[in-house]
């Protein structure tokens, strides 16, 4: 197949629409670290900076998805094209919810900060925050190199950061049985390391995406679930 | 919208194999129709075969010409004898028959005749031998070779349009020649010969149908087509560029074109009797000049060349025209540019079409005057080609048919093989132009 | 917001080049074009979209006068090109086409060779001093036209004897050829196949650099591609007329909608 479209600006207008996404892509890595890092640090105005950054994000993404309106309105893409345009709107759908679970980490970080520490429980959730944060990456990464190999194995990836959530379910749990003190504290950091978890599931969707792009067809839901906490016990 | 009554009824459907009846008779009446095409195709070839073998049988004789070719020595004794008497071509007749005579007797032929029968076979062959030794003297002495046109009698009785049943002894064919001709016949002093004089000659006086000859009336339609080509072509071209691109279509250039297209279906005769009155009776030009057969001609030309050539140009594509202007081009840059090389084929063909239509158009020249004993010689320079007294082909063909003599008539059907002949080859021509300058667009 | 907006879509100038006011257009006691007033602005590829007899056609050839050619048609109002009214009675037609050129639906180049086609405005024009300024005009006229590639090597063959999209090609080379500053254009795709088609569409992206480019079309999808502005005519009125991303994606009028979505013919 060749690359380039008889009309140059087609060409043009997707390339800009992709640039786009890498630049939201890029946006929202920033904004999962930077909300990890102010949490393990309990730095208030890192979190703030974090909350005021997804006002961008949002608007960016009602930027894509107005282009991409404009994009099938004019061009009426179809085929790989029209897989294109879709992935965008997905794709861009799917980092806007990132973004919002980054905001909302920062959001507790904000309240976490005034309690005690719990533990060690803020490092392992940068590392899982670290651990999706890369995954982001490398499927942003796949996506622009129409890297269906690299999308398969972000979408395996997930299952550790499934089994990184599962630990420090448990690990909460015997901390607020062991003190009620610390429910609190321990249900926020819960919900966070809930959000991370819900994060590496958006980035797996953006990996969907991108297979689904190189090879026409949605890879099968038969992944391995390692989230086990809604299963009866 | 899936309304059940709008469904065809369910009638039985017949398989593809077995055709239906309605089928069957559609078929039978497309193979009906193509039989009554052909049968159309097969009576008109019928016609055309039956026209030109009767053409080719009754006209192919006036192109052959029976001559008595015979060798004899005239000496200079003779000649001097000769030219003392008082008929002097009766003495050279003398001379003749003795000469003929003699070759007949060596050949061991013995048949009974005399100057009256020498007469009635080729005329006077005295004067014929007299102005010979009187224009070349110094032949005198030497054998001399005589090639001299039997009458036209003598072709019927050869190509068997006179047998010795249908004879009737008159003065100009008895029985008793017949037997001479088969005499001399024998002899090999008969024979034919390719008429040259037929198609470089001028007409002849009503009595010689032997010697008339369609050249002098060839020249006279040469004359009319120039003078109808220089005039129709040119008029006939500029009237119809400006009728279809210039004029503005009011009720003026409408009136104008329903009356030329009027123009092309007014019999000719009606342009013959306007040129008797305009251009010899008021404008004085001579009468049966090739110049005023040429003007009424070209009257009546012009609105078959305008026709045809509003129609050439009509069939370019608007698109060149728009192309054209497009690009900043005039309106009259526009048409000579493009339109005009683009119609060119077309207009060309109208012109010749034209032409050969005049070349065998006979009417006019009927009352311009134009027939008659009038194509009697060559004119003497081209100007005065136009202005001399001539006939044209067709008209030279009706007079020699309303002539007396039998021998005009195959002079009549022998002309008209050489008018086909000059229309095939302006077709031919007018094929060969079309072919070579379309173009495709 | 916006400098994050595809640059593509914007519109260079703001250099109005054509600007028409209440122009009325009448085919003998037919009204066909009714008040159309449109400002068309410079280095920009207006499209005129609209049903059969809308008068998007008859609006178009206004602007080189080409109804001048049809006698019952007669031009009221008030056309200007860089605010010089055309309809001047002193403007000679012929000057004003060599300035605004113009390409048709059908391709149509005469049946000349590819160089005298080309030639043949210069020439008529004087634009050419001798036959090597002519050579290369028409060198520049052909790759303008994109289709210099294609056609050097036999530059005296029949220009009858290309392709369709080559045909067109060849007369937007043929049209560019006498330096216009506006190029008119009738549905030049319609007779083309699909990738033809999408070969003059890059062409005419790429002359707007150099012109002011109109372009009447059928295809609703055409004129979303190529042009930046666009204009709806329907029963002769101008219904609506702007940025050719916003009258796609979100028309003002009812009419617009219901024509470009296939709900009106």
């Amino acid at each position: 197949m060749q690359d380039q479209h008889i009309a140059s600006a087609f060409d043009r207008d997707l390339e800009a629409i992709q640039a786009q996404i890498m630049k939201m892509g890029g946006l929202v890595e920033n904004a999962i670290m930077e909300a990890a890092i102010s949490l393990e640090t309990r730095d208030e105005e890192r979190a703030e900076a974090v909350r005021s950054a997804d006002k961008a994000i949002d608007n960016l993404e009602e930027l894509i998805n107005e282009e991409a309106a404009r994009v099938i309105a004019l061009r009426a893409p179809i085929a790989v094209d029209l897989r294109l345009v879709l992935s965008v709107i997905k794709v861009s759908a799917n980092l806007e919810r990132i973004g919002d679970y980054a905001k909302n980490l920062a959001k507790r970080t904000s309240v976490l900060s005034q309690m005690a520490p719990v533990d060690d429980s803020a490092g392992a959730l940068r590392r899982m925050a670290k651990e999706v944060e890369r995954m982001l990456k490398d499927a942003l990464d796949a996506y622009v190199n129409r890297d269906a190999e690299l999308a398969q194995d972000v979408i395996d990836r997930d299952t550790e950061v499934d089994q990184m959530y599962n630990a420090l379910f448990r690990e909460f749990l015997t901390f607020m049985m062991e003190d009620p003190r610390n429910i609190t504290a321990c249900m926020h950091l819960h919900f966070i390391a809930k959000n991370i978890e819900r994060m590496g599931d958006h980035v797996t969707s953006i990996a969907e995406q991108v297979v689904y792009l190189v090879t026409g067809t949605i890879p099968d839901e038969a992944r391995t679930k390692a989230d086990k906490t809604s299963l009866p016990a | 919208m899936t309304d059940a009554s709008l469904s065809p009824a369910a009638a039985p459907r017949a398989g593809l194999i077995a055709t239906d009846a309605r089928t069957r008779k559609r078929n039978a009446a497309e193979k009906r129709f193509r039989a009554y095409g052909i049968c159309a195709i097969g009576v008109g070839l019928l016609f055309l075969v039956f026209l030109f073998t009767s053409i080719l049988r009754s006209g192919l004789p006036a192109f052959t010409q029976t001559v008595i070719d015979i060798e004899f020595t005239v000496t200079q004794e003779q000649f001097d004898t000769a030219e003392g008497k008082m008929l002097k071509t009766k003495e050279y007749e003398k001379l003749f028959i003795a000469a003929l005579e003699g070759q007949l007797q060596e050949r061991g032929l013995e048949v009974a005749f005399d100057g009256k029968a020498i007469q009635r076979l080729v005329g006077k062959p005295g004067g014929t031998i007299r102005s010979y030794l009187q224009a070349n003297p110094d032949r005198l002495g030497a054998p001399i070779s005589f090639e001299l046109a039997a009458a036209s009698r003598v072709d019927g009785y050869l190509n068997g349009r006179i047998t010795r049943d249908s004879l009737v002894d008159s003065r100009f064919l008895q029985a008793s020649d017949l037997d001479l001709i088969d005499a001399l016949q024998q002899a090999d002093i008969i024979k034919g010969a390719f008429n040259w004089n037929f198609i470089t000659g001028t007409d002849s006086g009503v009595d010689n149908p032997g010697g008339a000859g369609l050249g002098a009336s060839v020249i006279g339609s040469f004359f009319m087509m120039l003078v109808v080509l220089f005039l129709s072509l040119p008029i006939g071209v500029a009237a119809s560029i400006y009728l279809e691109e210039f004029a503005p279509k009011n009720r003026w250039t409408d009136l104008i074109e329903v009356n030329i297209s009027n123009l092309a279906a007014v019999p000719s005769i009606v342009f013959g009797i306007l040129g008797l009155a305009v251009f010899i009776q008021f404008a004085g030009l001579p009468q049966s000049a090739p110049l005023v057969g040429g003007l009424v001609l070209t009257l009546m030309t012009l609105p078959t060349i305008i026709i045809s050539t509003r129609a050439s140009l009509a069939a370019v594509p608007p698109s060149i025209r728009d192309a054209a202007l497009g690009v900043g081009a005039s309106k009259m840059q526009s048409v000579f540019h493009h339109v005009l090389p683009l119609a060119m084929p077309g207009i060309l063909t109208g012109t010749i079409i034209g032409l050969a239509q005049a070349l065998g158009e006979t009417a006019p020249l009927l009352l311009i005057g134009m027939v008659g004993f009038v194509a009697r010689e060559y004119p003497e320079g081209f100007l005065s080609g136009f202005t001399d007294a001539n006939s044209a082909m067709p008209a030279q063909i009706y007079t020699w048919a309303s002539r007396a003599d039998p021998g005009f008539y195959e002079k009549a059907w022998g002309g008209i093989i050489i008018l086909l002949l000059f229309l095939i080859t302006m077709n031919a021509i007018a094929v060969v132009l079309r072919r070579r300058f379309e173009r495709r667009w | 917001m916006n400098d994050m907006r595809i640059l593509e879509r914007d519109v260079d100038t703001k250099e109005v080049k054509i600007a028409a006011r209440d122009v009325q257009v009448y085919y003998g006691t037919n009204h066909a074009i009714k008040d159309v007033s449109v400002d068309i602005e410079d280095k920009t590829v207006t499209a005129f979209i609209g049903p059969s007899g809308c008068g998007k056609s008859t609006f178009l050839r206004c602007i080189n006068r080409m109804n001048d050619t049809i006698d019952v048609c007669r031009v009221t109002g008030d056309i200007r090109i860089d605010n010089q009214d055309i309809y001047d009675p002193r403007v000679d037609p012929v000057q004003l086409r060599a300035k605004v050129g113009m390409v048709f639906q059908k391709p149509n180049p005469f049946p000349k060779s590819i160089y005298d086609n080309v030639a043949y405005g210069p020439r008529i024009h004087g634009l050419a001093r001798n036959k090597a300024d002519l050579d290369d005009i028409v060198e520049k006229s052909l790759r303008r036209g994109a289709i210099w590639d294609e056609v050097k090597d036999r530059l005296n063959a029949p220009g009858t004897g290309l392709s369709g999209g080559q045909q067109q090609r060849l007369c937007i080379a043929r049209a560019v050829a006498t330096e216009p500053e506006v190029l008119l254009m009738d549905e030049p795709c319609s007779a083309l196949d699909p990738i033809a088609t999408a070969q003059i569409e890059e062409l005419i992206d790429e002359l707007r650099q150099s012109y002011s480019v109109v372009i009447v079309t059928h295809s609703m999808q055409q004129a979303a591609r190529v042009s930046q502005k666009t204009a709806f005519f329907h029963l002769g009125n101008l219904v609506e007329y702007g940025e050719t991303g916003t009258i796609f994606t979100n028309p003002v009028d009812p009419r617009t909608e219901s024509y470009i979505t296939g709900r009106i013919g």
